[in-house]
């Protein structure tokens, strides 16, 4: 009882792309529908010609006997004559649909097989041939279905009519055998070939299948473009898609260009803008100061949002993450030649980052720059990985020596767009885009209190395997 | 303190010179990339405010030239780029400091006397000399806590003696660093300031090296 269930969905399952409208399904039900067609006119070809055959065979064992019966009119030149007869024993038994009879010019029986005793032949209403014989299938008194031969002669002066009859209810028995076989043979042919259509269906649908996968990957991000062989009907097909692909990753691009460098090309005008009304204390120098600094938020949004939905296609890109970490603490050893910025540099076992290098950077020199900029003196970098069972993770550890946050603090600046001091300077955005490229990635980013007394920021991120794309 | 301003907006321009002036910095300004270039390579700078984008001749260009050549003078890139990758390049290439744009003028001028004060050596944003104390951020100065009031050009010139305090400075060093490109030098106003400023402050305080210039003694 619970198997049904299951048989049912795997059959449903199975079956169901020939149950619809597709191309399987046209395919399958077309040269079914063709395979039923052509083997029923075969059935009843075959069965045709055979009981054709056969009742070619009768008419000639009918003639046989016809002209047994006229050699022995000839031999004994008496038509009642006992010597006159057919040893065959189906002559001798009634109903047999095997009959004889001789008539004379009157149309008076002259003789009879032992068969016909009692009944009388029907009659052939064609005209004879010119070789003075015919052929008809009737129907005896028994409802028997006979094939009579018939022919006339004349012996010694006088006219005789000779015929003949066969059962041709054996035949049709015997074709009606015969089509049964035939049926249940090319049946099973019949079966076979459908199997057969229905897996050279799925096997030369398979590349479309394939194609569909591929286009997905495309869609999830996890290729870039179409990729695999396809047989050449498909091949153009994955091509197009390819160039489309590619045109609209053209046309995107431009279009984020523009925006790239209308946002860029307003800063220095909102810079001016800003400067000016700082310095004039008018109603006017207020409402453009304020109206600049939600122009300035704006441009530093959308930047970053673009950049964001940017990262479309980040598959099969990797980073090292000691490079841009040693990178990153360079530069900001420069920019705070006050603070100490260590690096404790990893082994080379270190997974390396999955994803975009400038990200990468981004999430890291964020976190690095907040560090420097609350830091009394000492700032510490680490990496490792952190090994699960399921995956390996790449962690980054950024610590400082500040003042540190608590735990509401911490949670309320993880929220978005929350700043805790609005005094030291930057955007409010640096660690907006951090917590929006940790979750593009699937990482994680946490605020815990340093051993050095300040913060300590955790960024997990997914990890690449050594050596491989 | 004398500051060049490379930047091809020219009202951002004239604001960055405005504040720098009012910040107590003598300011030379360069509207392209070329000018700015010559500027740093002839001229003797204590800070530069290099904008990236810049006709003739962008700014990470004009800044691989100088550092080239030789030039260590600080130099703070300005820039609507503000990428990770933007800054590394831009302090690849030798630059000092960031800022990107938009910018509060504020920031641009402690971005500034960092840089200034970083390149002379100190830590902090005050610089004392015995009993001189001297306030770089709100250009401020006491002695023995006691204010004392200073002319701008007076204060320059203070400055620039605190910031390289231990150092013999000659008259030729001194108007090429107070005073912009543009202002008439003639050596003998800087001996008119430095009797004033001797008036105001301790009468030890900058001595007069014979032949060479003049000194702030290290405590």
């Amino acid at each position: 009882m619970k198997i049904d269930p299951l048989l049912d969905r795997l059959r449903r399952r199975a079956l169901a792309p020939f149950l619809t409208d597709s191309i399987a399904a046209r395919l399958f039900w077309l040269s079914a529908g063709w395979l039923v067609l052509a083997l029923v006119a075969t059935a009843f070809l075959l069965t045709e010609l055979y009981s054709h055959a056969l009742d070619t065979s009768l008419s000639q064992t009918l003639d046989f006997y016809g002209e047994t019966l006229i050699s022995h009119l000839l031999d004994t030149g008496d038509p009642t004559s006992d010597q006159v007869f057919i040893a065959d024993p189906r002559f001798q038994r009634s109903a047999s649909g095997w009959y004889w009879d001789i008539t004379d010019g009157t149309g008076q029986v002259v003789n009879l097989s032992s068969s016909l005793t009692g009944s009388l032949l029907p009659a052939i209403t064609t005209p004879f041939d010119s070789d003075g014989h015919r052929t008809a299938a009737l129907t005896d008194e028994f409802g028997v279905r006979i094939r009579m031969v018939e022919r006339q002669v004349t012996v010694r002066g006088k006219p005789f009519h000779i015929a003949v009859t066969g059962s041709l209810d054996e035949i049709f028995r015997l074709a009606g055998d015969f089509r049964g076989q035939t049926f249940t043979v090319l049946g099973a042919v019949g079966v076979m070939l459908a199997i057969m259509s229905f897996i050279v269906a799925r096997i030369a649908l398979r590349p479309i299948g394939k194609l569909s996968v591929a286009i997905e990957k495309v869609r999830e991000g996890e290729a870039s473009t179409v990729e695999g062989n396809f047989p050449p009907e498909l091949a153009p097909l994955a091509e197009e898609v390819n160039e489309l692909l590619r045109s609209n990753t053209q046309i995107i691009e431009r279009a984020r260009n523009q925006v790239g460098n209308l946002a860029h090309g307003l800063k220095t005008p909102l810079a001016v803008l800003r400067n000016e009304a700082a310095g004039s204390r008018t109603r006017l120098g207020e409402v453009v100061l304020s109206e600049t600094t939600k122009m300035t938020q704006l441009v530093a949004g959308y930047l970053d949002k673009a950049r964001i939905s940017a990262r479309t296609a980040v598959v099969g890109r990797k980073a090292d993450p000691t490079i841009v970490m040693l990178r990153l603490s360079r530069v900001m050893q420069k920019l705070n030649p006050n603070r100490e910025v260590v690096f404790a540099r990893p082994d080379a076992s270190l997974p390396w980052f999955r994803g975009e290098e400038g990200d990468l950077e981004e999430m890291a020199g964020n976190l690095l720059d907040n560090a420097c900029k609350w830091s009394a003196g000492k700032v510490t970098v680490s990496m490792m990985a952190e090994r699960t069972e399921a995956t390996t993770q790449l962690l980054i550890r950024i610590e400082d020596d500040g003042p540190g946050l608590t735990t509401q603090e911490a949670d309320k600046v993880l929220q978005r767009g929350v700043r805790l001091d609005e005094k030291t300077p930057g955007s409010g955005l640096g660690l907006d885009i951090v917590k929006e490229l940790v979750d593009v990635y699937g990482g994680t980013l946490q605020l815990k209190r340093s051993n050095l007394g300040g913060l300590l920021a955790e960024l997990r991120l997914p990890s690449a395997r050594l050596g491989r794309n | 303190m004398r500051v060049l301003v490379v930047e091809d907006d020219t009202n951002l321009n004239r604001q960055i010179k405005e504040a720098l002036t009012e910040g107590g910095y003598a300011v030379d300004v360069a509207f392209d990339g070329e000018e700015g270039h010559f500027l740093g390579d002839t001229e003797p700078y204590d800070a530069v405010v290099l904008d990236i984008g810049l006709p003739q001749m962008d700014g990470l260009s004009v800044l691989e030239e100088w550092r080239r050549a030789a030039k260590t003078m600080p130099v703070l890139l300005l820039t609507a780029r503000d990428r990770w990758s933007d800054k590394v390049q831009g302090i690849d290439a030798g630059a000092d400091d960031y800022l990107a744009k938009p910018f509060h003028m504020e920031e641009l001028l402690a971005r500034i006397r960092a840089l200034v004060r970083r390149a002379a050596g100190h830590a902090s944003n005050e610089i004392t000399a015995g009993p001189v104390r001297l306030d770089v951020k709100a250009g401020k100065v006491t002695v023995d806590g006691q204010s004392v009031k200073l002319t701008s050009h007076e204060l320059r010139l203070l400055s620039y003696l605190m910031h390289h305090k231990g150092k013999v400075v000659s008259r030729t060093e001194l108007t090429e660093h107070l005073y912009d490109q543009d202002f008439d030098r003639d050596s003998n106003t800087i001996e008119v300031f430095v009797g004033r400023l001797r008036k105001k402050l301790p009468e030890d305080c900058i001595q007069t090296v014979r032949g060479l210039g003049y000194q702030i003694l290290e405590d």
